[in-house]
């Protein structure tokens, strides 16, 4: 699998970020870095597929079809896993009933159990949250939530934005888990200030 | 586990988040609060202020078939709006974009809000005839009627919401676009609810029925038609 971005840029008025160009592959981690402002959560938001670009294009290409023309990132949002710190899952119900719900409307068959253990793996044992809304948990419990329900579908494409924020040194050992695992299956894009979430990555794009 | 290399399906997905806003409904009740509280309020104030002894008995089906559907109409508009102006407010919009087929996020919120809807339906309608002496002569087609006038209102209400839940100046967008778009059931309605309190012959209604179930048909398959450009731009 290969993400490209061929002069990809996005402008709300003015310009948010662009034209960029670059390829990943397959076990590639990518690292965005830039200032404030400098159009980074944009930039994943376009490659997600969450928002259209304004020039330029971005495509996903898949092992084994035709690489004639790849596909748009917004119509395979099923290889995606997101996180962000504007991302937020229902504070109503809890971090287990979250994670249920997404297996739901994402097709998965529902395994029991699957969600506690994806739960305990980013360091939420049930007695964290078991009976908790999700808007009693800390932001930090929030934030190894939303690392769950990114990798929930074992995506081929995950999209990492700010992924250390409010993340104490265990939750950061967890983001470089996922990233690893993340290796393993397809690519990870890690848009970042921080220094240690973009040591994680192979190679950057700086965005000005 | 193997992760699904393709789309989920619409039903799954529609039942998945019917059944979430529900829950999430049982424990907020915010739309429930909302949507029961303004009907009975107008109910109550209604029955007080017009009662069923100031009205003439020649007047009494037409203004009993309005003030019914005003309750209903604006429960509606009070209510219904929340489903998609909160997923955006929220910010858990994104997250279902991704995860969720678009027509099962439709699909799912509407039948939510048909329940809610019918629900407060089921609550005021047997007030309303009690309270406001409104005698229904063709009680199956009042029955149809109310079925087909509160699935049109749902869809349009629930579509409407979808449209309106980026803009900046929700609560105006969503008036000045469902409005228009609801009248004309809502003015089916009065009448044929009219007649249902006036004939006890079901077909004298059925033209109403009829009306109604086109309007139902047009209105939820364009906006299943149109549901996908509006929640993915």
């Amino acid at each position: 699998m290969r993400l490209v971005a061929e002069n990809l840029s996005r402008s709300f008025g003015r310009r948010a970020f662009g034209p960029v160009s670059f390829s990943v592959e397959t076990g590639r981690v990518l690292g965005v870095a830039g200032e404030n402002g400098s159009g980074k959560t944009t930039l994943l938001k376009t490659l997600a597929g969450l928002i259209r670009p304004s020039g330029g294009r971005a495509r996903i290409f898949f092992e084994g079809e035709d690489a004639g023309d790849g596909c748009e990132p917004r119509d395979v949002p099923w290889h995606i896993g997101w996180v962000a710190p504007d991302l937020a899952l229902y504070g109503e119900l809890t971090a287990e009933e979250n994670l249920t719900f997404f297996e739901r409307v994402r097709g998965l068959v529902p395994t029991p159990g699957r969600a506690r253990a994806l739960l305990e793996s980013v360091g939420l044992p049930p007695d964290s949250h078991s009976k908790k809304p999700l808007s009693s948990l800390s932001t930090g419990q929030r934030q190894r939530v939303k690392l769950a329900f990114a990798t929930l579908h074992e995506p081929d494409l995950l999209f990492l934005d700010e992924p250390g924020a409010n993340l104490d040194e265990a939750g950061r050992s967890i983001v470089q888990r996922v990233v690893a695992e993340q290796r393993l299956r397809g690519i990870a894009v890690i848009a970042s200030n921080d220094p240690r979430d973009l040591a994680l990555a192979d190679e950057r794009v700086t965005l000005s | 586990m193997s992760a699904p290399r393709k789309a989920a399906g619409v039903l799954p997905a529609a039942i998945a988040v019917f059944r979430r806003e529900l829950l999430a409904e049982w424990r907020t009740r915010v739309a429930v609060n909302s949507l029961f509280l303004f009907a009975f309020a107008v109910l109550v104030l209604v029955a007080y202020a017009v009662g069923p002894t100031r009205l003439s008995p020649e007047d009494r089906p037409t203004v009993n078939a309005v003030l019914l559907w005003i309750v209903l109409f604006f429960s509606a508009m009070t209510g219904l709006s929340r489903t998609f102006v909160h997923e955006e407010d929220a910010g858990t919009a994104a997250a279902l974009r991704l995860s969720a087929p678009p027509s099962g996020v439709l699909l799912g919120k509407l039948l939510a809000n048909m329940a809610l809807l019918g629900a407060v339906t089921a609550f005021i309608v047997p007030l309303f005839v009690v309270l406001m002496g409104f005698e229904i002569r063709d009680p199956p087609l009042f029955v149809l009627l109310l079925l087909l006038g509160t699935f049109g209102l749902a869809s349009a209400s629930t579509f409407t919401a979808a449209l309106v839940s980026k803009a900046s100046a929700k609560g105006a967008l969503f008036a000045v676009l469902a409005i228009p778009l609801l009248l004309p059931p809502l003015v089916g309605a009065v009448l044929a609810t009219r007649v249902a309190a006036t004939e006890a012959d079901f077909s004298a209604g059925i033209d109403f029925a009829r009306l109604l179930v086109a309007y139902d048909g047009v209105v939820t398959t364009a906006a299943f038609m149109l549901f996908d450009a509006v929640w993915r731009e």
